[in-house]
């Protein structure tokens, strides 16, 4: 498949190293030359200097014969018109824009893009899908990272585990046994930085940190086994109060359950625009850091923060500060991808990586046909990959037991009809199942291959 | 030569339009067939509109002064001046009647006070209607002054809004006043305001009329209702001889006294959402509640508990009777319910009328006809009061609900408690002076709230027994009328037309 993507900012990046790493014809547009240039020397991609939304840059980057566009500039604007001169000038079928500005987003105008007006086929909003991730992460308070598989019936959740976990130092088969009617697996372990797919023979260490794929109602029993205690959350904080802020607030005020939020913001106008845009949040205006402040949020007896200014330091240090004041869990919003192995040592309970989950959700939508979700797994190590099985499919008809896996995929779940299954060696998969597959990054191709998706698709 | 009238002072035109409103009582006093009173109509009348005639020809100046000042010395200048025009023939149409009497009682009428000095029976029928008209003449002349005046000039009530120093023309809506020139500027809302006001009054009225009203009686009910003036042709306070249909149409007319709203649109303030998410007219509303359930839920659980139910119609009318009189109050109205007396029986409370100064004080909403401190006012100091409880909880958090709503809580609270200090020490200045004249303390504080409220009716309500204007002294009538040009002009614009600064050229 030939791809245009339009930025080589840090979103650009990824995803030409995940589409150019599946053997796709990647080409990376940029005004930049010093990212393209980078993105050339270490990608298997090829780079064109200029404006993304100029025809003629588009042209010489082969938007002639190009099945796909994504445009991930940092202005929205230009991401739309580049969108829209690939519709109108070279009649590109697929068409994904990434776009911030809520005005663009607001539901009373998305009808706006269709191929008759605003040519956009996927619209991605960052801010968006971090406040959907920063949400996921409050409603699962003891994991790390989590996401939601088969139209919210599974879910995958991340766990570190400690000392006092009771299952330690048993082999998985043996805790299948223990609990047979626990619809959870364990897909991938991470112990010392390597993150593996467990055999059964493989047993459970304090400190690791593991991934669970689990049906939906049973996840906190699951939590539970892993040691850890669920509670509700009553009590939260937000530091920053832009677009992030506001939306992960306004989600939590709709809830149901009476969260009660507190927002602080540093710049007076913006904690203005938030108080104005909430009903029950109380908006605190000031620095996130000061502890004056924190504890007039009342942070002590808090049971999340959630840093979600967008300045990482910031976002780090609050949430070790209020840690260290008592607040039960701390979120970070991190960019950098490279501080990731910092949380653990400052005891941040899970962070959201905005251009992951950017970066997740294009994927997702790259891979369609079959493929009906894909997540990225930790600094791209690993997917999980939840897809249709077809009836070409050599898997299609198999048992479990008989399928010929690589040695890092697992199967987390499959779904027949509605009812999602644990997956079992007599399970036998019929066409039309849905089944969610753990894959090692360098096994996600032979992955794609038993699904069929790459004769399908690419 | 020909003179324009856009080019007369706007203070000569109203004394013509005051001469020529005289025939109108002369006409009816014909029809009666009171002959001594038309006569005495008819030449004020004339000798009125004579006098403006004159002193047009000799004040038109094209280049008149157009300062912040004038505007409002020419606004204080019809309060004084006009109630002596209005009197003229009062005087020769009442019998054995002294001038300040009759001065008082037109200045009382023209601030839309309706303190009334005369016994109801010792004035003819068409007196009546010309207290009613100056009274209704009054409300659109404190409308207009509003629109044209106070607004543009960031007083009467839109310095709560905007946050800016009262009495300077600075911003948006005062660029446009200067531009435009205040005659242009009071003919604009003249004709806007007019036909609006008077379509109100005349579906009042003939509103009354259907339910079975006497004619005169329900003009000026209708007049009274629409100007707040509270004026009434008939003997005592109690409204209609139509009853209940009569009360329930003058409570509905009352919400013009209660938002600015229901008139039509001020330049410089801005549009809002519907009429019931007004701020002034929800707290009219939840003030009315509080009133009604204190004057009458304690008595209705004693009822309840020694299980002596009254009837149901009797109980209702209790809270009729509480509803009508406290809306009529807080909008500076005066009208009093014929249940008030039930109500007030019900209530057990030694002074239910005290309850009534203190709604006259809140007052109906800005730029209205109405009087008092102005519901945006209270609103605004509630709204502060409410952010200061917040900032003990939370001492850095911001408040919502916009930046017109947050402006109001700061710089609008400030203002109206400036406003309701300076209402305050007028209280007590008022107050301190009528006990120097010798009247004591308990009628000198009602009179003095009933006068710069502009609620004439509070006298013979408010207090343990009804005092009466009629027994006054003149200098205890002077400070009166003084106290009411005060209440109607609003404090803050008295103060920007005598502030030092003012003085100087």
């Amino acid at each position: 498949m030939k791809v245009i993507i339009c930025g080589a900012g840090q979103v650009g990046w990824q995803i030409a190293r995940h589409l150019s790493g599946e053997k796709n014809d990647v080409t990376i547009v940029d005004t930049n030359p010093e990212l393209v240039r980078r993105a050339t020397e270490t990608l298997d991609v090829q780079g064109v200097v200029g404006f993304a939304s100029h025809p003629d840059v588009l042209a010489r980057a082969g938007a002639r014969d190009a099945d796909m566009i994504i445009a991930a500039t940092h202005s929205d604007e230009v991401n739309m018109v580049c969108c829209q001169i690939a519709q109108a000038a070279f009649d590109i079928t697929r068409k994904i824009a990434r776009i911030r500005a809520q005005s663009y987003l607001e539901t009373g105008y998305s009808d706006l893009y269709n191929s008759d007006r605003l040519a956009i086929d996927v619209i991605i909003s960052p801010e968006r899908e971090v406040a959907e991730a920063a949400l996921q992460r409050l409603a699962a308070p003891a994991t790390f990272d989590t996401e939601v598989f088969m139209g919210g019936r599974a879910q995958l959740l991340g766990i570190q585990l400690s000392e006092d976990c009771p299952v330690l130092n048993t082999p998985l088969r043996q805790l299948n046994e223990l609990f047979s009617t626990l619809r959870a697996i364990v897909v991938g372990i991470r112990r010392d930085g390597r993150l593996f797919a467990p055999d059964p023979g493989d047993h459970l260490e304090a400190e690791d940190q593991i991934y669970v794929f689990t049906h939906v109602e049973d996840v906190n029993r699951a939590l539970e086994i892993f040691g850890k205690q669920t509670k509700k959350q009553e009590r939260v904080i937000v530091i920053g109060g832009g677009n992030v802020g506001l939306t992960v607030a306004r989600a939590l005020e709709a809830r149901s359950d009476r969260v009660r939020v507190k927002i602080i913001e540093k710049d007076r106008a913006t904690a203005e625009a938030a108080a104005d845009a909430l009903e029950r949040t109380i908006v605190l205006n000031g620095d996130g850091m000061n502890i004056d402040l924190l504890s007039e949020a009342a942070v002590d007896r808090a049971d999340a923060l959630l840093a979600v200014t967008d300045d990482d330091k910031t976002n780090l240090l609050v949430s070790v500060r209020a840690k260290q004041a008592g607040c039960r869990m701390a979120i970070a919003l991190v960019n950098d991808p490279t501080l990731a192995p910092l949380m653990a040592p400052l005891d941040i309970d899970a962070y959201i990586n905005p251009r992951a989950t950017t970066v997740s959700s294009i994927l997702r939508h790259i891979r369609h046909g079959r493929v009906r979700h894909v997540y990225s797994v930790g600094d791209a190590e690993a997917e999980m990959i939840e897809a249709q099985v077809m009836t070409t499919s050599p898997i299609a008809g198999k048992h479990v037991r008989d399928i010929d896996f690589p040695e890092g995929v697992l199967v987390g779940a499959v779904m027949k009809g509605d009812r999602v299954m644990k997956p079992t060696g007599e399970l036998r998969i019929e066409p039309g199942d849905v089944v969610a597959l753990f894959a090692m990054t360098k096994d996600v191709h032979e992955v794609e291959r038993l699904l069929q998706v790459s004769i399908d698709f690419f | 030569m020909r003179v324009r009238l856009a080019e007369v002072p706007f203070i000569i035109v109203l004394l013509g339009a005051v001469g020529l409103l005289c025939w109108l009582p002369a006409g009816h006093a014909l029809i009666l067939r009171d002959h001594r009173t038309a006569q005495a109509f008819l030449y004020a009348g004339l000798a009125l509109m004579v006098l403006a005639g004159m002193l047009a020809i000799a004040t038109a100046d094209p280049q008149a002064g157009n300062r912040a000042r004038s505007q409002l010395a020419a606004l204080a200048g019809a309060y004084l001046g006009l109630p002596v025009a209005m009197a003229l023939p009062v005087a020769l149409a009442v019998p054995d009647t002294s001038w300040t009497n009759a001065w008082f009682e037109m200045l009382s009428c023209f601030t839309t006070t309706g303190a009334t000095v005369y016994e109801p029976g010792r004035l003819p029928p068409s007196v009546h209607l010309w207290r009613a008209l100056s009274g209704w003449l009054g409300g659109f002349f404190a409308l207009l002054a509003a629109y044209a005046i106070l607004t543009p000039l960031n007083l009467g009530g839109a310095e709560v809004l905007s946050g800016r120093v009262p009495g300077h023309d600075a911003g948006g809506a005062g660029q446009a006043g200067r531009l435009s020139g205040i005659s242009r500027r009071l003919n604009r809302h003249a004709a806007e305001l007019l036909p609006v006001y008077a379509a109100v009054t005349l579906l009042l009225w003939v509103l009354l009329l259907i339910v079975g009203e006497d004619g005169l009686l329900a003009l000026s009910h209708a007049m009274g209702t629409i100007s707040a003036s509270g004026i009434t042709a008939g003997i005592g306070m109690s409204v209609t001889a139509s009853g209940l249909p009569g009360e329930i149409l003058i409570f509905a007319f009352l919400i013009f006294a209660l938002s600015r709203r229901t008139w039509p649109r001020l330049p410089g303030m801005p549009r809002r959402e519907a009429l019931h998410e007004d701020p002034e007219l929800r707290l009219a509303a939840a003030i009315t509640l509080v009133v009604v359930a204190v004057l009458l839920l304690r008595h209705l659980a004693l009822e309840i508990e020694v299980r002596q139910m009254e009837s149901m119609p009797g109980l209702f009318r209790a809270f009729w009777g509480a509803a009508f009189t406290a809306v009529s109050f807080l909008s500076t109205t005066g009208y009093e319910s014929a249940h008030w007396t039930s109500a007030r029986d019900w209530s057990g409370l030694g002074a239910p009328g005290l309850m009534l100064l203190g709604l006259a004080m809140v007052g109906g909403g800005v730029a209205t006809c109405a009087g008092g401190v102005k519901l945006l006012r209270v609103h605004a100091l509630l709204l502060l009061g409410g952010r200061e409880l917040d900032r003990i909880v939370h001492p850095s958090s911001v408040t919502g609900g916009g930046a017109e709503r947050r402006r109001l809580s700061r710089s609008g609270a400030y203002m109206a408690w400036v406003f309701f200090m300076f209402f305050a020490i007028a209280i007590f200045v008022v107050t301190g002076a009528l006990t120097l004249v010798g009247i004591d303390f308990t009628r000198a504080m009602v009179f003095a709230i009933a006068a710069l409220t502009t609620t004439g009716p509070l006298a013979t309500v408010a207090g343990p027994e009804p005092f009466s204007y009629a027994g006054l002294g003149v200098v205890a009538k002077v400070i009166l009328g003084m106290a009411m040009i005060v209440g109607r002009l609003e404090i803050l614009a008295v103060i920007a037309l005598l502030a030092p600064a003012a003085w100087r050229r």
